[in-house]
C-alpha cells in the first residue's frame, strides 16, 4: 500500500506539467471564433507632407562622393590640411631650430563604396589652392580640377596585381597609418598602394598616392598648408565614395617625409641627419558637383546636398487605435522618377518617428527602434515601400505619441543623390500606409 | 496493526496532499475534453476519489462528493475531504493524434454538525472545465501572397461550483438537503496569431474571462430499509454570465438537472450502487450543437469500511458536439485505506474514460488520489 501511495503521488506530480494543447480540428472542435485578419491601403491619412532642405552640408558628411557619369553628374572631392612646422629643434631643449627639407609625400583615401562591375577604375589627384573651403563650388575648382593631375592611380590594376600578406609588412603599414587591420597589400610601380581586406569582404580599400617633390612639393609659403582633390574615372560609371570619417578614421590625409641635419658643433665628424614623418591635421572636405541639386518643389524629395528630408504627418484613423493589432504596416511612396547615378551609388533612406512637430526642426525621436528604412536604387522607378510596423504599432498603443515621421537619406549629404516622391498634392500618387491587422479576438463568446 | 503502520507516513501523505491543493484557483477543474471547446465547457464531475472509483455511482450516498446535499446528514463530526486528479489523454481526430496531460483538483467539501439533526457542508467542485489549447496551422492570402501561418489559441481555467448546503434529518429514515451555488471562475485566454514570413509581426491577444452565476439544489436521500437507500436530486441555475473587462459579453442558460440513486448494503462488507440522471445541455440555445444528456453509473465497494476495494463503470454523453451527442464510457478502481485510528482517510483510484463523437475520440487515464480528514 505505502509503495502504491507514493507511486501516485509521483504519477501527481509529474502530471502537474501541464499540457492542454493540440492540433486543431476545425471547425468541429475549434474556438468559435477566430483571429481575422484585415488588410487595407490608406491612401489619404498622409498629410501636411513637406521636404526641408539644408539639414547637413556636404562638408559636414561622413563621406565624399567622387562620381563622373556623363550626362549625369560630375561630382569632385577635395581636402585641405592645417599647417606643418618647417623647422624643427634638433636637440631636445634646444632652442636652435633647424628647417626639414620635405622628400616625399603620401596622399591617403579611404573608398567605401565602388562599383565592383566597372573596369579601369581610376582616381586622378589635383592639387588645389588652399584657400579652397565651404564657398568654393565647382565652377570656382573647376580649373583647378582640369589640369594635369598631380599623380594617377588605376584601382582596377591596382586590385589585379599579387598581394603582398606577409604579416609583418602589413602590421606596420597598418600601425604606421593607423588603419584598420588589414590583410593585404598591393603596390604598382609607381609606389602606389593598395590596401584591403581580402576576407570577408573587399568593400572597403585604402589608398596611397606616392608624391615625390615635384608632384607634391612642401609650400613653405603657406606653412605646409595644402588641398587636394581627387576625380574619378571607369570605362563606366565611375563613381566612388571617400571617407569623411573622424570618429570612423576614414578621413583623407597626407603625410610628410622630411629629413633634417643635426649640425655638429663639437667634432670635425659629419653632420647626422635624421628621416621623420608628418601628417598634419585636416583641415576641411568637401566635394562638389554639376549639376547642382535641383530646387524643391511640390513633391517630397529626400536626399541631395544640404541634405533634404521629407515630414510626413500621419493622421492615424481611429479604428486603428482600438481593437486591433498592427502586425504590419508599410510606407507606399510612388517616385516621380528614376534617380539616375551610377548604380553604386544607390542609397538608404529612414524613415524615423519624431519626438514632437515643429515643423522642419522636429526632434527626431530617440527610440531608434521606431524607423525604417529601404534602399533606392538608381535607375528605378519602382514603387519605393518602408516597413514602419514597430511605428505604426507604437501610434496605435500611444496616443500620446506624434503621429509623423521625417525621411532622411542614410548617410545624409554624402551623395549627390536625391529621390522625389509624390506629395498628397498629387491625389493619384499621393502616400499611403498600407496596414495588415488582426481584429480584436471576441473571447468568451461561443 | 495496518492501521498503525499507516499512522507514521500519513502525516506526509497528509502534507503532500495540502501541498498538491495549495494551486491557484483556476486549477480548480475537472477533465477537460476537446468536445467542450464549441460549448461552454466540459462538465465536471462532483464526485469524491471513493465515488469516482464506483463510476460515480456512489455519489449520492457520499458526504464528501458535492453532488447531493441530503447526504450532509449522516455527518457525524466535523469532516474535510479533497480531491485531485492527475489526467493523460490521447485525442485522435480524424486520423490527426496527440497527447495531453494535466493535474486537476475537482472537489473539495468541509461539513459538520451543527445540531443533531442538521448538518452543514461547503466546498467547491468543478461546474465547467474550460481548459484547453488549440494550434491551427493554415495558408492565408496577404497582400497578394500566399502565407503561412500558425494561430495558438489557449484557455486556461474553470467555471467553479461554490456550495453552501445545508442537511436535515427530518425522520430516522428520511434526510433533506438544500444547497445555494454560485458559479464563479475565470479563464485566462490567449490568442496568439504568428507568421513564417517575418515581415509581419506576431499578435498576441490576452484575456481573462469572469464568469459567474447563482444555483439551488434540493435533494432527498431516504432510507427504505437499513440495507437499502434511495436518493433524489434537483439543480436549477441561473444564466451563466461572461465577463470581460467588466462588460458582459454572453449570457448563456444553463441545464437543469435531476437524477436518482439506490444503494444496497449486502452485507458487512459489500455495496452495491447505481444512478441515473439527465440534464437539459440542449436548452443552452447559443451553441447550436448542445444536446439534453443522460448518464448512468453502476459500482460496487467490497471489502472492510477501513480498507475496501471499489470498482464501477460508468456511461452516458457529453453536451457538446457535431451532429449526435458524444458518449462516454468509463471504467475505475480503487482502494481506501482508514490510518490514524479512523481520522483520516487515503483514497486512491484509476480511472479509464472513452469518448467518441463525430470526428473525434478520446480516451483517458486518470489516476485519482483523495484526502479525507475528521479531526
Amino acid at each position: 500500500m505505502r509503495r502504491l501511495v507514493w507511486l501516485v503521488l509521483l504519477a501527481v506530480a509529474w502530471a502537474c506539467t501541464e499540457n492542454a494543447t493540440s492540433p486543431a480540428v476545425c471547425p468541429n472542435f475549434c474556438p468559435g471564433d477566430s483571429i481575422a485578419i484585415r488588410d487595407t491601403i490608406l491612401t489619404s491619412i498622409i498629410d501636411r507632407d513637406s521636404s526641408f532642405r539644408g539639414y547637413v552640408p556636404s562638408y559636414g558628411a561622413e563621406a565624399m562622393t567622387a562620381a563622373d557619369v556623363p550626362g549625369v553628374i560630375d561630382s569632385r572631392a577635395f581636402f585641405t590640411t592645417d599647417s606643418v612646422f618647417t623647422r624643427v629643434a634638433p636637440k631636445a631643449g634646444d632652442t636652435t631650430t633647424v628647417p626639414i627639407n620635405v622628400d616625399s609625400s603620401r596622399v591617403r583615401f579611404i573608398i567605401g563604396r565602388r562599383p565592383k562591375n566597372t573596369t579601369n577604375l581610376q582616381l586622378r589627384l589635383f592639387r588645389l589652392p588652399v584657400t579652397a573651403d565651404s564657398t568654393s563650388d565647382f565652377a570656382s575648382l573647376d580649373p583647378d580640377f582640369t589640369a594635369t593631375p598631380v599623380a594617377s592611380l588605376n584601382v582596377t590594376d591596382l586590385l589585379a596585381l599579387p598581394a603582398i600578406t606577409d604579416s609583418q609588412t602589413i602590421f606596420r603599414w597598418d600601425s604606421i597609418w593607423g588603419t584598420q587591420s588589414t590583410d593585404s597589400i598591393r603596390v604598382d610601380s609607381a609606389g602606389h598602394v593598395l590596401q584591403m581586406h581580402i576576407n570577408p569582404s573587399d568593400t572597403t580599400l585604402a589608398v596611397y598616392f606616392k608624391l615625390d617633390t615635384l608632384q607634391g612639393p612642401f609650400s613653405v609659403a603657406d606653412t605646409g598648408r595644402s588641398a587636394w582633390g581627387v576625380r574619378v574615372a571607369a570605362d563606366s560609371f565611375a563613381s566612388v565614395i571617400l571617407g569623411a570619417s573622424q570618429l570612423g578614421g576614414s578621413i583623407p590625409l597626407i603625410r610628410w617625409y622630411f629629413h633634417y641635419t643635426i649640425p655638429d658643433t663639437v667634432s670635425a665628424t659629419p653632420d647626422s641627419v635624421v628621416m621623420a614623418t608628418r601628417v598634419p591635421s585636416l583641415r576641411f572636405h568637401n566635394f562638389v558637383f554639376n549639376p547642382p541639386t535641383a530646387p524643391l518643389d511640390s513633391n517630397l524629395a529626400v536626399g541631395g546636398v544640404p541634405s533634404t528630408r521629407a515630414l510626413l504627418r500621419v493622421a492615424l484613423p481611429a479604428f486603428l487605435h482600438d481593437s486591433i493589432d498592427v502586425v504590419r504596416a508599410t510606407l507606399v511612396l510612388v517616385p516621380v522618377n528614376a534617380v539616375p547615378g551610377a548604380p553604386s551609388d544607390s542609397f538608404q533612406i529612414l524613415a524615423r518617428a519624431i519626438a514632437a512637430d515643429l515643423g522642419a526642426k522636429s526632434p527626431l525621436s530617440q527610440n531608434s527602434a521606431l524607423s525604417g528604412t529601404t534602399t533606392v536604387h538608381t535607375g528605378s522607378a519602382d514603387t519605393l515601400r518602408i516597413e514602419l510596423t514597430t511605428m505604426v504599432r507604437a501610434w496605435s498603443l500611444d496616443t500620446t505619441l506624434v503621429t509623423a515621421f521625417i525621411m532622411g537619406q542614410s548617410p545624409e549629404a554624402t551623395s549627390y543623390t536625391e529621390i522625389r516622391f509624390y506629395s498628397s498634392r498629387a491625389p493619384a500618387f499621393r502616400p499611403a500606409l498600407h496596414v495588415t491587422y488582426v481584429k480584436r479576438f471576441r473571447f468568451g463568446e461561443l | 496493526m495496518a492501521m498503525g503502520r499507516l499512522g507514521g507516513w500519513a502525516v506526509r501523505v497528509g502534507v503532500v496532499a495540502v501541498f498538491l491543493t495549495a494551486q491557484p484557483p483556476n486549477r480548480l477543474t475537472a477533465q477537460d475534453s476537446q468536445f467542450g471547446i464549441r460549448g461552454l465547457g466540459t462538465p465536471g464531475k462532483s464526485e469524491s476519489v471513493r465515488a469516482r472509483t464506483t463510476g460515480g455511482a456512489f455519489a449520492p450516498f457520499d458526504a464528501f462528493s458535492p453532488l447531493t446535499d441530503a447526504v450532509l446528514a449522516d455527518v457525524r463530526r466535523m469532516s474535510a475531504s479533497v480531491t485531485s486528479g492527475a489526467s493523460w489523454r490521447s485525442v485522435d481526430a480524424g486520423g490527426l493524434q496527440s497527447s495531453l496531460r494535466g493535474t486537476r483538483f475537482p472537489a473539495m467539501v468541509i461539513t459538520g454538525p451543527v445540531t443533531r439533526r442538521i448538518v452543514v457542508g461547503g466546498g467547491f467542485t468543478t461546474y465547467l472545465d474550460r481548459s484547453f489549447g488549440v494550434v491551427i496551422q493554415d495558408t492565408i492570402d496577404l497582400r497578394g501572397v500566399q502565407q503561412p501561418i500558425t494561430d495558438e489559441i489557449t484557455s486556461d481555467g474553470a467555471i467553479s461550483d461554490l456550495r453552501i448546503a445545508v442537511a436535515a434529518r427530518l425522520h430516522n429514515r428520511l434526510a433533506l438537503g438544500l444547497g445555494l451555488h454560485r458559479l464563479t471562475g475565470s479563464t485566462r485566454v490567449v490568442a496568439t496569431r504568428s507568421f513564417t514570413d517575418s515581415s509581419y509581426r506576431t499578435t498576441t491577444a490576452r484575456d481573462e474571462v469572469a464568469y459567474g452565476g447563482l444555483g439551488g439544489s434540493a435533494s432527498l436521500l431516504f432510507d427504505v430499509t437499513s440495507d437499502l437507500r434511495v436518493a433524489g436530486w434537483f439543480r436549477s441555475d441561473s444564466k451563466l454570465r461572461a465577463d470581460v473587462g467588466g462588460n458582459t459579453v454572453a449570457e448563456n442558460d444553463l441545464p437543469l438537472m435531476y437524477g436518482a440513486g439506490v444503494q444496497w448494503r449486502a452485507g458487512a462488507q459489500a455495496s452495491v450502487a447505481g444512478t441515473a440522471s439527465w440534464r437539459n445541455w440542449g436548452a443552452v440555445q447559443a451553441s447550436v450543437n448542445s444536446h439534453d444528456t443522460f448518464n448512468w453509473s453502476f459500482g460496487a465497494e467490497i471489502g472492510s469500511p477501513g480498507s475496501p476495494f471499489r470498482l464501477g463503470v460508468r456511461g452516458g454523453q457529453l453536451p457538446f458536439g457535431v451532429g449526435k451527442a458524444p458518449t462516454e464510457v468509463g471504467y475505475s478502481a480503487g482502494v481506501g485505506r482508514q490510518f490514524s485510528g479512523g481520522r483520516g482517510r487515503l483514497d486512491i483510484g484509476l480511472e479509464r474514460l472513452q469518448r467518441s463523437g463525430l470526428g473525434l475520440t478520446e480516451r483517458v487515464w486518470t489516476v485519482l488520489v483523495g484526502l479525507t480528514v475528521r479531526p
